[in-house]
Parts: C-alpha cells; sequence; structure tokens
C-alpha cells in the first residue's frame, strides 16, 4: 500500500456522501421492488409447480416433478404449446415485415408525413382491451362492421362467422394481434432508420447502387440492432398475449384459439388447479428464456463483428 | 425536549399507517353481478340510500360482469383480498366451501327476514344450515314469435322438442331469419344443454342412495339423445342460426330481440329486456319443452349472496343485507330482473299476480338445479367442449360425449 496513502489521516465523511454508497442507497428501492414484485412471483412459481396445493393456491405437500409428469402427458398441453409458438412466429414475422415496410415508407420525406405518423400510432396508442373488444364487435357474423362491408361491396357475399370456427378464429385472432403490434414496430425501426447517416445512402448511389441494394447493404446491416431488440420484446410480448384471445375467443370454439398463457389462465383462476398452473408458467418461462438466451447471444455476436 | 416531541410526533402517525382510526366507516364491499335488465340507477340509488342512512358504515357496491364473477372471485379469494359479500351462483358454493372462506349466513340475519324467504329458494341450505342468502331464483322459459307462428297456422308454443322442431322447420327462412336460436360459444353457464337433457330425463350425475352424486352420466341414452337433437338441429335440419359457435347465449338473445328468431330457450328476465328495448314484433312465452313421452324437468336456476369468512366488518354487511331485503329495495330489483320473488312479502304483491309470474311459479314444479359439486366449473367447460365439438363435426354426441364423461370422472377421483 502506498506510505503515504496509509500515514494520510482518515477524514470521517457521512456514509451517504461516498459516490459509491449513495450509488447502492438510491438503488435500494429499485432493488426491494424488484424482490418484491419480480423475484418473490417467480420464485413462488417454481415453488407451486413442485407442490400440490389447495384450491387457493397455498402448499401442501411437495409432489417433487408429479405437476409436470401429468402436464406432459396431455395431449390438448402439447397442443397448446405449438399452437403458441406458431401464433408468436406467424404475429412476429407479419409485425416486424409491415413495421419495416411502414417505416420504410415513413421514412420517406412527403407531404403529410406527420399526419401518417400519428396515424400509425393510434392502434397502439388506445387500450388493447378496448381495441379487442372493438374488433370483436366489428367481427360480428351479424350486426358487424366487416361483414356488412364485405357484403354491400360485393367483395364476399357470404362471409363467414369469422369468430365461430377454428380456423377462422385463429386468423381472426392473429390479425388483431398483429394489428394492435404494428405501430410499436413501425415507430421503432422508424428510430432505427433515421440514425443511419446519409451519406451511405449518398456514397452508394455515387456508386450507382440499386435501391434494394442500398437497402440490403447498408439499411438492413446498421437496423440489425434494432430489429434484434424488437423482434425479442415483440416474442415475449406475444406470447404472452392474453387480452386479445381472451375477449375474442376466450380460448374457443373448442379451445381451438387457447395459447398458454389462456391456458394457464384457465387451469389457475376457472378450476383452480394452482399446480398445473404453474408448472405450464414454468414451462412458458423455460421457452422464453431460451429464446431471450438466443437473441442474446445472436446480439452480442454480431456486435462483436 | 426536541427529541422528546419528534418522538411523539412520529408515535402519533404510526396509527395512520397501520391501523383504523377511531371514528372510520367501517368499509362493506359487494360484488354485484350484472343481470340482465339491472339498470345502474337502481344500485346506485340502492348503494346511496344505505350509506345516508348508515352513516357509520361506507357500503360500495361493485358491479360484475356475470360472465366474470367466478374469476374475479377466485382472484379475489386467492389474493386474500375478498369482498364482505358477494352475489354467487348456487352451485359454486360448494367449491367455496371446499376452499373455506364461506361464512355461514344465517347466524348474521334476523329470525324475520329467514322466515320471509321462500323455502323453495333455499339452495344455499346444506345440512340445515343457510350458507347463502338467496338473491334470484330464476326459472327458464321458451320465448316465441307469436305473431310469425299465427301467420304459420301455428296456435301456441310447442309442448315437446319434436314439436318445435316441426315449427322450425315451418317458420324458418334463412339468413334473414331463423326457427330456433342455439348458444355454443363457451359461458359461465351450460344452460343450453342442460334444457335438452333434462327434458331428456337425463342428469349430469347419477344420485347414489344416500344422494351423494355418482358417476358422470351425460354419455347416456338421454344424454347422448339430447345432443344428437340438438346436433341434429345445427347440422342436419339447418333451423338454427349459421355459426352457432360464435354465439354466446346473451348473443343469441340480441338475435331474438332484433327480430331474427322464431324461438329460442332463455331465462325468463328476457321478458323485461324485450319490454325495455321495445320491441315491435309481438311475442310469447310458455314452458320449456320436453322431449315426447318424457316428464316435463325443467332447469331452476338460483343465485344467492355469500358473506366471506374473511369479512371484517360481517355486522355491518348483514345490516345492509336486512335494509336490501326491505320490500321496497327487493321488488325494484325482481322488477329489474324479470324473476320471480325470492321473498314472500314482495310475492304477495300485485306486480307479481300478472299471468308471466304465475307460469313461472307453475314451472318450478319438477325443476332440477345444478349438481352441487365442487368441481362444476371444469365438468360445466368439460361438457361444452363436448357441445363445441360436436357442432363442428370433429366427433359424434356419443364421442364427445364419452370423453367428457370419462374425463369428469377423472377429475372427480383426483
Amino acid at each position: 500500500m502506498d506510505k503515504n496513502l496509509a500515514s494520510r489521516p482518515k477524514v470521517k465523511v457521512a456514509f451517504w456522501t461516498t459516490e459509491s454508497t449513495l450509488a447502492y442507497l438510491l438503488l435500494l428501492p429499485a432493488i426491494a421492488v424488484l424482490i418484491a414484485f419480480m423475484l418473490y412471483p417467480i420464485v413462488y412459481v417454481f415453488l407451486t409447480s413442485l407442490y400440490k396445493t389447495n384450491r387457493i393456491g397455498n402448499l401442501v405437500e411437495f409432489i417433487e416433478t408429479d405437476n409436470f409428469k401429468t402436464l406432459f402427458s396431455r395431449r390438448e398441453f402439447w397442443e397448446v404449446t405449438i399452437r403458441s409458438v406458431i401464433w408468436t412466429v406467424l404475429a412476429v414475422s407479419a409485425k416486424t415485415l409491415v413495421g419495416l415496410t411502414i417505416a420504410l415508407l415513413l421514412n420517406v420525406d412527403f407531404k403529410g408525413r406527420k399526419l401518417a405518423r400519428t396515424l400509425v400510432i393510434l392502434p397502439w396508442a388506445s387500450s388493447v382491451p378496448i381495441s379487442a373488444m372493438l374488433w370483436q364487435w366489428t367481427y360480428n357474423y351479424d350486426f358487424g362492421l366487416l361483414n356488412y362491408t364485405l357484403k354491400i361491396t360485393g367483395l364476399w357475399k357470404h362471409p363467414p362467422h369469422w369468430l365461430g370456427y377454428p380456423l377462422s378464429a385463429f386468423v381472426a385472432n392473429l390479425y388483431v394481434d398483429i394489428w394492435i403490434g404494428i405501430p410499436f414496430m413501425a415507430l421503432v425501426f422508424l428510430a432505427g432508420l433515421q440514425s443511419v447517416p446519409p451519406n451511405l445512402y449518398e456514397a452508394a448511389e455515387a456508386d450507382g447502387a440499386s435501391l434494394w441494394q442500398k437497402f440490403y447493404h447498408i439499411t438492413l446491416p446498421l437496423l440489425k440492432p434494432v430489429l434484434l431488440i424488437a423482434t425479442l420484446l415483440s416474442c415475449l410480448w406475444t406470447f404472452n398475449d392474453f387480452n386479445v384471445i381472451y375477449i375474442l375467443t376466450r380460448g374457443g370454439p373448442v379451445n381451438s384459439t387457447d395459447i398458454l398463457i389462456t391456458f394457464i389462465y384457465k387451469y389457475a383462476f376457472s378450476f383452480l388447479k394452482f399446480g398445473p398452473a404453474a408448472a405450464m408458467a414454468v414451462v412458458a418461462f423455460a421457452i422464453l428464456l431460451i429464446l431471450s438466451l438466443l437473441y442474446a447471444w445472436f446480439y452480442f455476436k454480431s456486435e462483436r463483428y | 425536549m426536541k427529541k422528546i416531541g419528534l418522538i411523539a410526533m412520529t408515535l402519533s402517525l404510526i396509527p395512520l399507517l397501520f391501523g383504523t382510526p377511531v371514528g372510520a366507516k367501517k368499509e362493506v364491499n359487494f360484488f354485484l353481478a350484472l343481470y340482465d335488465g339491472l339498470r345502474p340507477e337502481y344500485y346506485q340509488d340502492l348503494n346511496r340510500a344505505f350509506n345516508e342512512a348508515n352513516p357509520d358504515i361506507d357500503l360500495k357496491v361493485i358491479p360484475v360482469d356475470w360472465n366474470a364473477l367466478h374469476d374475479k372471485l377466485v382472484v379475489a379469494i386467492a389474493g386474500g383480498r375478498p369482498p364482505d359479500l358477494s352475489v354467487i351462483g348456487t352451485r359454486w358454493l360448494l367449491e367455496f366451501l371446499d376452499i373455506g372462506v364461506v361464512e355461514p349466513i344465517e347466524k348474521h340475519l334476523s329470525k324475520e327476514l329467514i322466515d320471509n324467504i321462500e323455502p323453495g329458494a333455499m339452495e344455499a341450505r346444506i345440512n340445515n344450515v343457510l350458507y347463502a342468502l338467496p338473491v334470484a331464483a330464476g326459472p327458464r322459459f321458451l320465448y316465441y314469435r307469436s305473431d310469425i307462428f299465427k301467420e304459420h297456422g301455428i296456435a301456441g308454443p310447442p309442448d315437446t322438442f319434436e314439436e318445435m322442431l316441426t315449427y322450425a322447420q315451418k317458420i324458418n327462412d334463412p339468413p334473414n331469419f331463423y326457427g330456433v336460436g342455439m348458444s355454443g360459444k363457451k359461458y359461465v353457464e351450460l344452460t343450453e344443454f342442460a334444457y335438452y337433457l333434462l327434458g331428456n330425463d337425463g342428469y349430469f350425475f347419477e344420485i347414489n342412495p344416500d344422494g351423494s352424486y355418482g358417476k358422470c352420466r351425460v354419455n347416456d341414452e338421454a344424454g347422448v339423445g339430447a345432443l344428437t337433437f340438438m346436433n341434429d338441429l345445427v347440422n342436419k335440419y339447418k333451423v338454427t342460426q349459421s355459426g352457432v359457435t360464435a354465439y354466446t347465449r346473451d348473443e343469441v338473445q340480441d338475435l331474438f330481440v332484433s327480430g331474427k328468431l322464431g324461438t329460442i330457450l332463455i331465462g325468463a328476465y328476457t321478458d323485461v329486456i324485450l319490454k325495455q328495448r321495445g320491441v315491435t314484433f309481438k311475442w310469447d312465452y310458455g314452458l320449456i319443452p320436453r322431449f315426447a313421452g318424457k316428464d316435463r324437468h325443467p332447469l331452476m336456476i338460483t343465485d344467492s349472496i355469500m358473506m366471506f369468512e374473511a369479512s371484517k366488518n360481517k355486522e355491518a354487511a348483514a345490516k345492509f343485507l336486512e335494509f336490501f331485503y326491505q320490500d321496497e329495495w327487493r321488488l325494484g330489483f325482481d322488477k329489474h330482473v324479470g324473476f320471480p320473488p325470492v321473498l314472500k312479502s314482495v310475492g304477495k304483491m300485485p306486480y307479481f299476480q300478472a299471468p308471466i309470474y304465475k307460469v313461472m311459479v307453475n314451472s318450478m314444479s319438477g325443476a332440477k338445479g345444478w349438481p352441487l359439486i365442487p368441481q362444476w366449473a371444469e365438468c360445466n367447460d368439460i361438457i361444452w367442449d363436448a357441445i363445441g365439438a360436436t357442432f363442428l363435426g370433429q366427433k359424434t354426441p356419443k364421442e364427445a360425449l364419452d370423453e367428457a364423461a370419462a374425463r369428469i370422472d377423472e377429475i372427480r377421483e383426483e
């Protein structure tokens, strides 16, 4: 140790005046909130998944992995899990593609661009349950706006009962989820596009690059970090999108639109089976964790190069 | 001195954080199910009138959609914050007793009030203890378009389901007008199937000699016959609205109100809805049909008000019930929801001498209720899936109900 430093008289300072201690102190409320509202529920869900519970979710008996074994033996659990993955892949792909297209269009300077940007954000600005309820009315076979429009314009003389059959109900739910999710993607991509230096495009144009070449070799690589983060967030939200399905179809007809999150709700709060519901929540957590880790690996790998 | 002052001030603030200040109002939360026909003015007035008459109590009437009530209660119970009082479907009582959250209501109510309740409405009396106070006893009716029936030379409501089919075939004119309404979208209750099942002398469970429930019997001849008939209405004769799996009970009711249905099987409350919405067509009502050669066993549904064991203000909650069960308030409630009164004194009032209420009383003879078992919510869901799978052509009625019965027995054994 530096002798001079050791021999220096110690100055007594109040503990909150040292920078690091103060930082910890200021972080304490946030840490407490995270422990109480994030860590504790997660740990409790893991515990619950290993226990037999009573009908209000109190842990009664340790049953190891019985809840998981029962779950994995049920065909409907696998159907719902696979459907959740399909739902997420389709919805996120559509949101990304459409969101990116809208962002590219809004990035071009044209008259009325501000108005267009405002209009794009509208579906995201309104509350999801309200939007879902509006769509429920829109899809109504007898009195809904969609079928009315299709009929009077002659586009479809006998439109279907959108929410009455498995495939159309799934597509109808998917459409609403995409409709609600597009503005977020478009805005994030737009922000990403605006950070691309214009001189790169100018240089490319001077070299005679086509529109597609500029997009593929400049826009896409520079947008990659934003694309990764936005699609990851969208995956997490879409996989857990409860509102749309619960309001439009409640998982029906005959569970054909149930995804893991609605199934968990049904088991926990309709059937009072908190053990299997917690086991499903753990499975959902594991799927999303793997996805997030993959994304993180991909993200940092691309950062490195 | 300064320190002492500071400590004294801190101590005086503690009760504000952790305790109820002396003289604070006693809070009573009441989950009121939103019955069709029940207007906000009614329960807002009730809330206000009670609070004015009882300045020491702060009553909060919280309206809850019927379809969400069960799940909302479960969430509140699991979260350790149930209301003091709530309307419940009486068939949920066993589930709540099983959880251990029910406060037997009888001991908090006056003898006058208990004696004034129609005995037939006391479905929540178990082992001679009244656990919950009846709030509504709902017989079910067949409503029909009397003007359209007349046009087709049909004299009155069908007595049997077979007659109902014949009449429906006569008046059916899709896509403008459908013979019979059918709901195939999952709802909190399984009423549609119950009408046909009970009308075919069937039931959900075998009844053991001691009165307890045995194995599920929805897949017996009566059950399969009932579902086959329903499916024939939908897919063979096509006398219902199309896409039945997209319609809840409420949406089928909307179709009838909008003049697109000839017949509907629904709660007696539809009478109030039709009047409130001022429909211009002519309609009438009759008893729920039965199958030819079978006895009539209509469905009888009762709802009750339950007090939660965790309530901190049971006395205040009971005081509210005594207030609510005065003739004046009960008359208003029964008029709004269109059910026969659960209070004897209200039943004697001139309003309830109208013909429809006489029919309601008659319809209760031979009626059967929902099974009182703790797992009913899940059984309900499983049978709904069987019905939906049949309507969608995924399974035959026999296959669907065999699977449902097996699953229900499995659940009950768990």
